[in-house]
């Protein structure tokens, strides 16, 4: 089967450096006969995305994820790639792993690039530096275990659960926290005590919960990206997952008592933010040179924040008038996530500014109005015959349909 | 309360001296106060202490629906009400007493930080073994819960609570946890506090801040309480600085009133305080 094995070693490497990948000359594309025009047109529009996109790193992401990738590099990063044609992935930034494969593939939810924990997730393994294989998938049906995030490892099956998961890297010997002093180490668990108390549930009421945020923002990127039908219920039903969690940490009618809500949670959502400015202070990380857990944990919360562009942004605009954690950000995504950088969240599924984007877009689109147009033909075929307006019978070509006009003539020769 | 109010009454608050009266409500301690709430409100007491503010302790069976927020303990000061140690830590500075002026930025947000993994690991711990263990709620909890009032109002009233507490278990994620796992957690909280006291008194050097006190609460309350099995207090006991800690501000702030805290009789020997 044509797959990469079959990629000229010129794409291969420049693949690897991250440059830009030049298609195959004419003559290399011929020498691969067996493959179908279809795929090998998917195949090259792949490899021009070029560097990370043709990489085909399979690690399962949202659709908001997608539509964090900027269009130009969206290429490669398709549904319906094959893990199994991946040549080994360069690990990311950061400490290299030792393993020359990946320890297994992570698949990532719909709506994870919004659940600071997958990113979180990812982070830290980036972080560590965990050679992993992404797949982005865009329903927790394509899952393996149905629930996302899931990491499937060779050895230990499928692990859901967030803590496991960097558990189990820990491990694979892929730990950020080696370097970590005794009280270091507890100081971590504090802060994320903090972060998890304070900050998470007034981010996830910020996004989820807050009428204005949710109908105009969130609930509007998810459905873009999450295919028919679960874009339809699947929002609303995360919408009310939360709005119920948050109902039971925070008291039932916690939603009718607005300036309890402003003054109190807010204001201490506020105060967890300066207090974790502080203890950055002007360092790099928070505990020094390296990253450490923490880094990915407040990375994974405050990121989204500092993003997206929520329409009421109390708390982002507390955010970015803390200097320090907006430059500890920005780096973090500049040198752990490049092809995220500057600002992806800008309504990128709409921005379709290059030419490339607009043939990416177009295969989805074709196909859904083919869809809809055979189903439409289909639909009106099937009421034809069932309801008898036309009948298939040999011999005489429709007969029915004749008749009507012969009624016609016979009507008209009466008028007259 | 609105934001006028609110900055109202703290200046209400700030002009009034701490009075002789003050008084502090919880549960009927003999048969009736649970771990949590126990823990609780030995921290404020342990706080009031430090602070050298006096307080009584009075007992009550329906303080926990006498509270402004449904939980205790909860002071009673002049004619304000506040409950739980956050904001009551906040009245008082408001009245100009504060345990925490001398530290800088960096470490207010550690001790902030440290506070809410006690209230997130610890206080959750408890919970979840007083009100989610099967052998301990048949036992310990529903017998004691209820014993003020009689049947059938004290079965109702534990099962109402059990199930309010086993939806919050839920929501954050706890309910799927084992005992095993809880006491893990435990552990592992009890070792970044015993990793960031060290050697020292206290755990901002010199002079004890409302970290100690709610740390003290927490861990002299395991460390004395009978359950059913001795597991809890033993992932306690593993950590010597922090035994050495309960011990020495029990003897600082506790010795001389033996009537109104709860912090009596011998340091380690188990006071049947849960049965």
């Amino acid at each position: 089967m044509g797959g990469w094995g079959h990629i000229p070693p010129r794409c291969r490497d420049s693949r690897r450096r991250g440059d830009r990948c030049l298609p195959p000359s004419r003559g290399e594309r011929r020498a691969v006969p067996t493959e179908r025009p279809g795929r090998r047109r998917r195949r090259l529009r792949s490899l021009r995305g070029g560097g990370r996109a043709g990489m085909r790193c399979s690690v399962v992401l949202s659709p908001t994820n997608i539509a964090l990738v900027p269009a130009s590099r969206r290429r490669g990063l398709r549904r319906w790639d094959r893990p199994g044609a991946d040549p080994t992935p360069r690990p990311p930034g950061g400490r290299r792993g030792t393993e020359p494969r990946a320890p297994g593939g992570t698949h990532r939810p719909p709506g994870s690039a919004g659940t600071p924990r997958d990113r979180a997730r990812r982070t830290y393994a980036r972080f560590t530096g965990a050679p992993l294989k992404v797949h982005r998938v865009t329903s927790p049906w394509r899952s393996p275990s149905g629930h996302l995030p899931a990491l499937r490892t060779r050895d230990e099956g499928i692990i859901s659960k967030p803590q496991q998961i960097i558990t189990h890297l820990r491990k694979q010997k892929y730990n950020a926290d080696y370097d970590l002093s005794a009280t270091q180490s507890a100081d971590t668990l504090a802060f994320v005590s903090l972060l998890e108390e304070k900050l998470l549930p007034v981010l996830i009421h910020t996004f989820w919960v807050d009428a204005k945020n949710y109908v105009e923002h969130t609930r509007k990127w998810y459905a873009e990206t999450i295919p028919f039908p679960l874009n339809f219920f699947l929002p609303n039903a995360m919408h009310k997952r939360h709005l119920e969690r948050l109902q039971l940490i925070w008291g039932d009618d916690y939603m009718e008592d607005e300036e309890k809500l402003e003054k109190e949670l807010y204001r201490e959502a506020r105060e967890c933010l300066t207090l974790l400015s502080q203890r950055l202070g002007s360092q790099k990380f928070f505990f020094g040179d390296s990253p450490a857990s923490l880094d990915a944990l407040v990375f994974s919360r405050l990121a989204p924040l500092l993003k997206a562009k929520l329409p009421n942004g109390k708390l982002q605009q507390h955010l970015k008038s803390l200097q320090n954690l907006c430059n500890y950000c920005t780096s973090i995504l500049s040198l752990y996530f490049p092809w995220d950088g500057g600002d992806p969240l800008t309504g990128v599924p709409r921005a379709a500014g290059t030419d490339g984007s607009e043939a990416e877009e177009d295969p989805h689109k074709r196909r859904k109005q083919l869809l809809s147009v055979l189903v439409g033909l289909v639909a009106m075929l099937g009421y034809a015959f069932l309801s008898g307006i036309v009948s298939i019978q040999r011999g005489s070509v429709g007969p029915a349909g004749r008749q009507p006009i012969t009624l016609e003539e016979e009507e008209e020769e009466e008028e007259e | 309360m609105s934001l006028v109010a609110e900055a109202f009454v703290t200046q209400l608050a700030a002009a009034e001296p701490w009075p002789e009266n003050a008084a502090l409500y919880q549960q009927l301690k003999e048969e009736q106060i649970l771990l949590s709430d126990n823990a609780s409100s030995l921290a404020v007491q342990a706080f009031l202490q430090m602070c050298n503010l006096p307080v009584r302790v009075i007992c009550r069976a329906n303080a926990e629906y006498m509270s402004p927020s449904g939980k205790v303990p909860f002071i009673h000061v002049g004619n304000q009400v506040v409950s739980e140690l956050g904001p009551i830590v906040q009245f008082v500075k408001a009245k100009g007493h504060s345990l925490s002026d001398g530290l800088d930025e960096v470490q207010k947000a550690e001790m902030k930080a440290y506070m809410e993994l006690v209230n997130n690991m610890l206080l959750t711990a408890e919970l979840y073994l007083q009100w989610c263990d099967d052998v301990t709620v048949e036992e310990i909890t529903h017998p004691r819960y209820g014993s003020p009032y009689p049947w059938p109002l004290n079965r109702i009233l534990s099962y109402q609570k059990q199930w309010e507490v086993r939806r919050k278990m839920k929501a954050i994620g706890w309910a799927g946890k084992t005992l095993e796992q809880v006491l893990e957690d435990v552990d592992q909280c009890c070792h970044a506090l015993s990793q960031r006291l060290g050697t020292q008194p206290y755990f901002f050097n010199k002079h004890p801040t409302e970290l100690d006190a709610l740390v003290f609460g927490h861990l002299f309350t395991i460390l004395t309480t009978q359950l059913i099995t001795d597991e809890l207090s033993e992932k306690v006991k593993n950590y010597s600085n922090l035994t050495a800690f309960c011990r020495r501000i029990e003897q600082q702030y506790f010795e001389g009133h033996d009537k109104d805290s709860s912090a009596i009789a011998a340091r380690s020997s188990k006071r049947p305080l849960l049965r």
